[in-house]
């Protein structure tokens, strides 16, 4: 191996931006401080995740000599400075050896889908072109073209060629690379899915998006590897599964900086044209918050809950900035929640919240006493017990046969019902509060499901969501007046 | 040797409740398609279900249409396999039964390159007397047929033709450049024909040609000569509908469609069912895109204006018109469209706090069968401000009725509140206290949804300014 810094846990930093979509100087530096301090080996600004290719290349070089100037000397630098071009990425990569970055990190050339041939040249010229250490990047999913392994193989003979990092998940690509060039040059994984196996495989180290939001856990995962506990590291993986999936594959900045927010970190927005909503469903950035809260990763700040004038509840809770710090009017609180994947299988609810004697208590006792034939309500229990607050589910569509009738008063029944006790456990709901209010979801389920796990689970999530929304009073306004224009409706459209 | 061109019909295998062989539909639905002009059939194809036919099968259905046809078209029959052997014996077989050509897919699953393909053709061709057509159909195969194989292929005497169901037209077209002049190319993607044929394709073979094909005569006749104005305006007209087909369900919506033209073919064997390729929603598209045809019969309707004064619409919601009065509830109404695109608005708004929040619960929780109701979202998760219910004001009746009520609809109605509150039309301070009802009037059978959404804003966002009118001043 050329370089012996480079291995560990290194993230690939999110460029921080301000409302006004320009770089933040202090978010960027406190987000560095916050993964060096995790005990991370490197830091890399303006990869991938850093949306380099929506920044100006001035815009760049400041992100990168911000991070080597913050960066202080306690960990290395690895500036990304790939570019479509190759005049672009060695200008770039001059500039990162000028101002002292340790090595560079540059991806296979896109839009423009080069040839092999055109691909060693690219990095040829660029090594020629200076001292620096410099990795490749294989990232298909972006470039939409692979480094073959032969041009890797050829590329390891320039003395400044260190490392490649593989981000492609592709692991029969990646034994290749073990099998071709491994005590050459450092592999490094850039798949967050699949970087214990990487690992176990014989990477030397892991450059990640997810690196960003839980630095400290992958310095766990990566110190178990070293130490040959793999049972254990395979064990921590399986725990943050869901969320670095979310983050591999549902657009890397975006629910990177979503999970840095919440976390209570502010990294701002992301730059157009990626949307929340768009790559990241809001379903998935509300799946990560939960996720991130089991982690142990989002604060809890105090909140109060204004039930009635003289009923007032002060709890401490898991919150984003978002989260309000006075909550009142219990008459009628309605939150939306909506679960996927498979269309058949897709969980929706409407979530109605309030107090006894409001609305809510009102039609809760109403339906109970005149129910609509095919939507008869059921009392949501857990084990044959109610779960407080008292919910009562009543299903959307029409129920027309037994089959459908399962679906909705036992599989989702069970997941409405787990979602409940679970809202009430974490302090979503407070304990002290449940006497007091009611609920009651609406359900939809579609009458052709067919897998009833994923319609427990899917309607397990939609109620978490649909009673943090009540409770938060989501989406507020100016998300809404933002988003407006842009909401797609997927019904909307004709076949 | 037998030149294929013009329109040959990939017929479906109707199935008895049994799910056997339907003998007497197969027939019913051959004399249909002759009657109807189709220049060929095409039994045991990808729409006739042959990878879940036992050889048994598939030579029962080629004698059945061989028989049927009689002679007055000439029968392909297909004779496709993923193993050269299997092909071998159908074609034998075929032969036998006194197909006039066959039809073979290209092999499948076990996937060949290039030399494995050839040969499975080569030896097919050398094989039998009988005229082959290949056949390119990569989402089901899994690979192209590679252009360099047909125009080796297209030397051997008894290879006429090529099926390509890529829907690909640079594919296409370098067929149509390497080998038009020697075999016939025959589309097989519905919705491209008109730009295949204006390319110079010499036919088609159609899944839709089972539901449609008199359309695919008329259009097939004017290309050849030469109107292609005719074509084009015929292509359009039916594109939805072969949309449908070639993306939503092939064989099970072909099946569909059939059903409701009064042709009992049965389901699709398994694993294909309804709800699964082609779900409910799509399903009743179809209907209506076969009523817009004239092919089935629509059931007429009409939907006008609620001819009650606008306070005593909401009588159902236990809000009486004294009460609107008394606790200065707001209401308004708004109409856009004509025809089956006609939209009415009834729209109520208060305090959620009091009987207009009980209201607004009631018409979501206990809508009676029929109008079931929906908290207004502009896109799942973006549910607007302040809270707005949407309620049927016609009764629904299937899920595709629901998918425009709930669609478009509710879209369009969503965006006119959010836009009313950004204009200061609904006061900002309310978004948070307020509720908004809104009944909404359609025709059950409309389904333009982009004329709806506009009508149905347009008519919300009239109702607002009417209900809201006071606030400004």
């Amino acid at each position: 191996m050329k370089m012996a810094w480079l291995k560990g846990v290194m993230p690939a930093l999110v460029t921080p931006f301000n409302n006004n979509f320009e770089i933040d100087e202090a978010a960027l530096r406190n987000l560095i401080d916050f993964v060096i301090d995790k005990g991370v080996t490197a830091i890399i600004p303006c990869g991938t995740t850093g949306e380099f290719t929506n920044m100006s290349i001035e815009e760049r070089k400041k992100v990168i000599e911000i991070a080597v100037n913050q960066a202080k000397g306690r960990v290395k630098v690895i500036a990304g400075t790939g570019d479509a071009g190759t005049d672009t990425a060695i200008e770039l990569t001059k500039y990162a050896e000028k101002i002292g970055a340790d090595a560079a990190l540059i991806v296979s050339p896109f839009y423009l889908k080069p040839t092999d041939k055109e691909i060693f040249e690219h990095y040829k010229k660029i090594a020629e072109s200076t001292n620096l250490p410099i990795l490749l990047y294989n990232i298909p999913q972006v470039t939409g073209v692979e480094i073959p392994w032969w041009v890797v193989e050829g590329l390891t003979d320039f003395e400044n060629i260190v490392g490649i990092k593989d981000s492609s998940g592709n692991m029969p690509y990646m034994m290749a690379l073990f099998e071709k060039v491994y005590g050459k040059i450092s592999i490094i994984c850039g798949h967050d899915e699949i970087a214990t196996a990487a690992l176990a495989a014989g990477a030397d180290g892991l450059i990640l998006a997810s690196a960003n939001v839980i630095p400290d856990i992958w310095v766990q995962i990566y110190n178990l590897m070293l130490e040959g506990k793999r049972e254990e590291a395979f064990a921590i993986q399986r725990k943050i599964q869901t969320l670095v999936r979310i983050i591999t594959r549902r657009g890397g900045a975006l629910p990177v900086k979503a999970a840095l927010n919440m976390m209570g970190i502010n990294v701002g927005k992301v730059r157009r044209p990626l949307m929340k909503g768009g790559i990241l469903p809001y379903e998935d950035e509300e799946l990560m918050r939960i996720h991130l809260e089991a982690l142990g990763k989002i604060p809890k700040r105090r909140v109060t809950f204004e039930i009635k004038p003289e009923k007032v509840i002060e709890s401490e809770t898991y919150v984003i900035s978002e989260t309000p710090t006075k909550i009142n009017d219990f008459s009628l609180r309605v939150g939306e929640g909506f679960a996927s994947p498979s269309m058949a299988e897709i969980a929706h609810i409407d979530l109605a919240l309030g107090v006894k004697n409001g609305p809510v208590g009102r039609i809760f006792q109403e339906t109970l006493k005149n129910p609509k034939p095919g939507h008869e309500p059921m009392i949501v229990k857990f084990d044959g017990e109610e779960v407080k607050p008292y919910t009562l589910l009543v299903p959307t569509v029409r129920i027309r046969t037994a089959q459908q009738a399962k679906f909705v008063y036992e599989y989702a029944m069970k997941g409405v019902a787990k979602a409940v006790i679970d809202s009430v456990k974490l302090g979503i709901l407070p304990s002290e509060a449940v006497d007091h209010l009611v609920m009651i979801a609406h359900v939809f389920v579609h009458p052709t499901a067919s897998n009833p796990k994923r319609v427990e689970i899917n309607n397990y999530k939609a109620m978490r969501y649909a009673i943090r929304k009540a409770i938060e009073g989501r989406p507020r306004l100016n998300e809404l007046l933002e988003r407006k224009e842009s909401a797609r409706h997927p019904f909307k459209y004709t076949p | 040797m037998f030149q294929p061109k013009g329109v040959y019909t990939a017929l479906v295998t109707p199935y008895t409740k049994n799910n056997e062989i339907n003998e007497e539909v197969l027939r019913e639905l051959t004399d249909f398609l002759i009657e109807k002009g189709v220049s060929g059939l095409v039994p045991v194809g990808t729409t006739g279900e042959f990878v879940y036919l036992s050889e048994e099968e598939r030579k029962r259905v080629m004698d059945i249409v061989v028989d049927e046809a009689n002679g007055r078209v000439p029968v392909i029959a297909g004779t496709g396999a993923s193993s050269t052997l299997g092909a071998l014996r159908l074609i034998k077989y075929a032969e036998d039964a006194g197909a006039d050509a066959v039809l073979v897919v290209t092999p499948y699953y076990l996937r060949a390159a290039d030399k494995g393909n050839f040969q499975h053709f080569y030896e097919l061709a050398n094989s039998t007397d009988l005229p082959i057509i290949l056949y390119n159909i990569p989402q089901c195969t899994g690979g192209f047929l590679s252009r360099e194989v047909v125009e080796d292929l297209a030397e051997i005497e008894n290879i006429v033709g090529i099926k390509d169901s890529s829907g690909n037209l640079p594919y296409l077209m370098e067929l149509l450049e390497k080998v038009g002049d020697r075999i016939s190319i025959l589309v097989g993607y519905d919705e491209v024909v008109l730009a295949a044929l204006a390319s110079g394709a010499k036919g088609m073979i159609l899944a839709s040609a089972n539901v449609i094909p008199d359309r695919w005569v008329k259009l097939y006749e004017a290309v050849a000569r030469g109107d292609l104005e005719t074509a084009r305006s015929i292509q359009i007209s039916i594109q939805k509908l072969v949309r449908i087909f070639c993306r939503h369900g092939g064989n099970v919506a072909v099946k569909e469609a059939l059903k409701m033209m009064g042709f009992d073919v049965g389901k699709s064997r398994r694993p294909l069912v309804k709800g699964g390729v082609l779900s409910p929603e799509v399903r009743e598209e179809i209907r209506l895109e076969l009523e817009k045809l004239g092919i089935v019969q629509p059931k007429p309707s009409v939907v006008e204006t609620p001819s009650k004064p606008l306070q005593e619409r909401f009588q159902d919601l236990n809000i009486e018109a004294e009460t609107i009065a008394r606790e200065k509830f707001k209401v308004g109404e708004g109409s856009a469209g004509q025809g089956v695109t006609f939209v009415h608005i009834d729209l109520l708004a208060g305090p959620k706090n009091g009987p207009i929040g009980e209201a607004w619960l009631r018409g979501l929780i206990n809508a009676a069968p029929g109008y079931e109701a929906v908290s207004v979202v502009v896109e799942p998760n973006l549910m607007v401000k302040p809270i707005t219910l949407e309620m049927p004001a016609v009764e629904v009746k299937n899920l595709r009725q629901s998918s425009i009520l709930f669609g478009p609809i509710q879209v369009a109605i969503g965006k006119a509140v959010l836009d009313a509150v950004e204009n200061n039309i609904i006061p900002k301070e309310l978004t948070e206290t307020y509720a908004l009802i809104t009944k909404v009037s359609v025709n059950p059978e409309a389904s333009d949804r982009r004329i709806l959404y506009i009508n149905a804003y347009r008519a919300t966002t009239d109702a607002i300014k009417q209900a809201f009118g006071g606030c400004n001043q």
